[in-house]
């Protein structure tokens, strides 16, 4: 290579062909720096005990009894989604199972239910003094099986996170090529072998980037393993941040050890997701023969109507049955909480958007290292489970900001943080929709940058930043993590109410904001399901 | 003692249902109170809106003690921390005050009261004091705060209305008091038939197959680990191992133990807090049940919830006059009849047939010492209690 051509790449490499304006650089820059500002905050502090201590702390205290946990809950979670998702998957697309469209919608639900919702729903039916033991009581079932610790955790984040390997899966069941399986079938395979031999290996990359979704949702959720009662890392982060006696630095060391796990996991995603794309999307047009269960269509059809009831029934029903116990104490709640909540997710909606205009436009429009960089640091937020942005802010502010420390903003800035790559990935992909010669032509009739973008552009992408703004605006709605470190005194919001009146045992005053949260999520799958038509 | 018992046991049969259910289980007392109350003039809350319901509080005298009218009045805006908040009930007396001053607004944030002492400590360090007020369910987080000198001393005018030196000092005041207590079946034993000692219940075969307990209590890990501090470990293990053998009945609350188990004759007695055989009455006033009380060991322990000013407090008066007003006669009437907590003020006296506070016997103990319940559940586990 001659080096000419050596220095012209590498000058690509800093600014392509094509290069949006500099400002706009700056711009895209100054975002990702401030939203990566917590994680730094963490590392400082982290770096600031010196290494010494932190190994020291390896091993005095029990973290690796919380690694060991957190490990055994992800595996348990994983192998769960799978076990459940798969066969869902499976049975509606490729069975005569009947009513399959609706066994679609009902499996794909549980996604809306927010994990710890289904946790308090769960505890309550089955928990100790639970409806279902009082229940049982006169029948003479003295004992049901503990919900406490890593079984109700396991089982309770498996129901509401299959959807992601049942979704993931059944897009790859139909981007299928059933020639193929044909094939095999006329090469004299049986059904069986066809499915082993062919079907398998076509899938297994959806059910694998399926099963990485659920394994990083084990490993973020603080809900459920805390009202579980399981000592996992989130939960013990959450606590130690705020028990006596707890040695300095370990709520951040066991941060950093979470980080790591978290970044184990996302290198393997990354992996899969790179390779996978030559058999998760062969175009092969044409479904394979059906299969037809027969005699197997009632255990199959058992075994969608038991995870249905497990994963919705017993939500949706124990939170109608709060409702009506309650009677009048269901509208004990002050109107002033839900609208605490609503101020806070609309400013983290605006904020948001306007933070992602940049970094989108700039990922879009460049090529450069530093667009792909910076694209990449918004999504700390994805990367970084609630628990632990909301101690690294936690330590942000009272070394450096004292006059933020427990303040709205600062609330807000942590929603920012967490839920930035939602907009950004909408607005992106609407500005790559954009035309470029059609801002050329406005810049050709005389409009400066930003008159162009705001004549010609905006009106363009307006709809992907809405569907940004909206999705943000509905995750910071339930958001419980940071909103429980957060909070300022007297700043109640749906979630944090939620959250005190669970302790108190009083849930009938819990009904309402749980049903509105519900309703919030499943306002935030349409939001989505429209946008993935919308750049159909 | 136990003689006070079988006369008070009339007192209780008065108690039909005492505070009502609704009230215990933290009825926000928004305006009017759903009728129980008198309103008064204007909307202020008056004694009617402070007192539980129930047969027993109608025939209470009208509390002693310093009433709100004759304190100061609260002006201004007011950060609580709180800690436990029992239930709700906590925030329903807050409520009330708000609605008794116009120019008053204190808001209040609920967490578990030692996870609360600890964030108190760091905000203190890093100068970023966020509440006036830290308001705890135990003496305990109370003391670590204090110790960590994260306190402002209190007012004399606050801490000589606590009637019990033994609940206050210059940095905290005690508000409500709780003990444990050994609830009976009345149709099983009678009152001179329960031990003051909490030993003569785990060794003597009388008590063999009748005693319930619910050991995955967070009250009764407090009364484990006061008998570590008490007794050390090898003592309390023995104790343990000796209720093992009476073969005890679980149960998974307290209340449970003296709802189920004590009410229907399940088992003849208990070791729990003094407020569930109560809450009991509350819902049935003939049951044929009592409580007692041992003297001197960690069965006895008496515990107080408790208030003190923060040191950054914005507004460090006003916070102590706070102070003050839970301790008011009303407040206090409050915490008595809606919490059944035993008052710490002169002239107001516990629900039914509760003795006063000043004749328990509580141990000599410091209850900061309680916060150390992790050797107390890895106890439990070794011996077999928890898994």
């Amino acid at each position: 290579m001659a080096a000419r051509e050596r220095l012209a790449r590498l000058r690509d490499a800093v600014d392509g062909d094509d290069e949006p304006g500099l400002s706009l650089a700056v711009l895209a820059g100054a975002v990702a720096a401030f939203v990566s500002l917590p994680l730094v905050g963490l590392l400082v502090r982290a770096s600031n005990y010196g290494l010494g201590h932190l190994v020291g702390l390896l091993t005095e205290t029990g973290s690796l009894d919380v690694l060991v946990n957190s490990f055994v809950l992800v595996v348990w979670v994983t192998l769960g989604c799978v076990l459940v998702g798969v066969p869902l998957a499976v049975l509606t697309v490729q069975t005569d199972l009947p009513g399959r469209r609706a066994w679609t919608v009902v499996a794909a639900l549980p996604l809306v239910v927010p994990s710890y919702i289904g946790a308090f729903t769960f505890v309550s039916a089955f928990g100790p003094q639970g409806d279902l033991a009082d229940a049982l009581a006169p029948l003479g079932v003295e004992r049901i099986p503990a919900i406490y610790g890593l079984h109700g955790t396991a089982l309770v984040l498996i129901l509401f996170t299959y959807p992601y390997v049942f979704l993931t899966t059944r897009a790859a069941l139909l981007s299928f090529d059933g020639t193929l399986v044909e094939a095999a079938r006329t090469l004299n395979h049986s059904r069986w072998e066809a499915f082993e031999r062919v079907t398998v290996p076509q899938i297994l990359p959806g059910v694998t980037a399926g099963a990485l979704l659920a394994a990083l949702y084990a490993l973020s959720d603080f809900g459920t393993p805390s009202i579980m009662r399981y000592e996992v890392f989130t939960q013990q982060i959450y606590v130690a941040q705020r028990s006596l006696g707890v040695p300095e630095g370990y709520p951040a060391l066991l941060s950093l050890q979470l980080l790591a796990v978290v970044a184990v996991v996302l290198a393997l995603e990354s992996r899969i997701g790179s390779d996978a794309n030559a058999s998760y999307v062969s175009r092969g047009s044409r479904q394979p023969g059906q299969i037809t269960l027969g005699a197997w269509k009632w255990p199959a059809l058992a075994f969608c109507a038991g995870i249905a009831v497990l994963s919705l029934g017993v939500p949706l029903g124990v939170l109608a049955w709060w409702f009506e116990q309650a009677g009048a104490a269901v509208f004990e709640f002050e109107p002033a909480v839900a609208w605490n909540s609503l101020k806070v997710a609309v400013a983290a909606a605006v904020a948001a958007s306007l933070l992602a205009l940049p970094v989108a436009g700039y990922a879009a429009r460049s090529t450069s290292l530093f667009s792909t960089l910076a694209d990449r640091l918004t999504y700390v937020g994805y990367a970084v489970p609630g628990v632990v942005v909301g101690l690294a802010l936690l330590y942000l502010s009272t070394e450096f900001a004292q006059s933020l420390y427990k303040t709205v903003p600062l609330l807000v800035f942590a929603y920012v943080v967490r839920f930035l790559p939602q907009a950004v990935g909408t607005v992106r992909s609407s500005v790559l929709q954009v035309d470029p010669k059609l801002t050329e032509a406005a810049r050709t009739l005389g409009r400066s940058p930003f008159g162009a973008f705001r004549k010609v552009t905006l009106p363009l992408i307006a709809p992907g930043v809405a569907a940004g703004a909206a999705l943000v605006f509905l995750t910071t709605m339930k958001e419980l993590p940071a909103t429980l470190m957060l909070s300022p005194i007297g700043f109640e919001t749906l979630v944090s109410y939620i959250w005190l009146v669970r302790g108190a045992g009083s849930y009938g005053a819990a009904a309402i904001p749980a049903l509105v949260l519900v309703g919030v999520s499943a306002l935030s799958m349409v939001v989505i399901l429209a946008q993935e038509r919308y750049n159909g | 003692m136990s003689e006070r018992h079988s006369q008070t046991r009339r007192r209780f049969l008065a108690a039909a249902g005492v505070a009502s259910t609704t009230a215990l289980a933290g009825c926000t007392g928004i305006l009017g109170d759903g009728g129980s109350g008198s309103g008064g003039d204007g909307d202020q809350p008056t004694l009617a809106d402070f007192r539980g319901s129930g047969e027993l509080v109608s025939g209470r005298p009208a509390p002693g003690g310093t009433s709100i009218e004759d304190l100061p009045d609260l002006d201004g805006e007011l950060s609580i921390y709180l800690g436990g908040g029992e239930g709700g009930r906590y925030t329903t007396l807050i409520d009330l005050l708000n609605q008794y001053y116009d120019g008053f607004e204190a808001s209040a944030q609920t967490q578990p009261s030692s996870q609360l002492a600890n964030v108190i400590v760091d905000e203190y360090e890093s100068n970023t004091t966020q509440a006036d007020v830290f308001w705890s369910v135990d003496a305990g987080s109370l003391a670590y705060v204090a110790d960590n000198s994260a306190t402002l001393d209190l007012s004399s005018d606050a801490t000589s209305m606590v009637a019990d030196d033994r609940f206050v000092t210059d940095q905290w005041a005690g508000v409500a008091g709780r003990s444990r207590a050994i609830p009976y079946n009345t149709n099983q034993f009678s009152a001179s038939e329960i031990p003051a000692s909490v030993d003569a219940i785990a060794t003597e075969d009388r008590f063999t197959d009748t005693i319930g307990w619910a050991p995955t209590y967070g009250a009764f890990h407090g009364f484990v680990t006061a008998m570590r501090q008490l007794r050390g470990e090898d003592g309390t293990r023995e104790w343990l191992n000796n209720m093992l053998d009476q073969n005890p009945a679980r149960y998974d609350s307290e209340y449970a133990t003296v709802s189920q188990g004590i009410t229907n004759g399940e088992v003849g007695l208990g070791l729990t807090n003094h407020y569930y055989p109560m809450l009991v009455f509350a819902n049935t006033p003939d049951a044929p049940l009592d409580l007692a009380f041992t003297e001197n060991d960690a069965s006895a322990l008496v515990n107080t919830a408790g208030a003190s000013v923060l040191d950054g407090a914005a507004d460090p008066e006003l916070a102590d006059l706070f102070v003050r007003h839970l301790l008011s006669a009303e407040a206090q009437e409050f915490l008595a009849t809606r919490g059944f907590a035993f008052p710490m003020i002169e002239g107001v006296e516990p629900v039914g047939p509760l003795p006063t506070i000043e004749e328990l016997s509580p141990p000599d103990l410091d209850l900061q010492a309680l916060s150390d319940v992790q050797p107390t559940i890895q106890l439990l586990e070794d011996v077999g209690i928890l898994s």
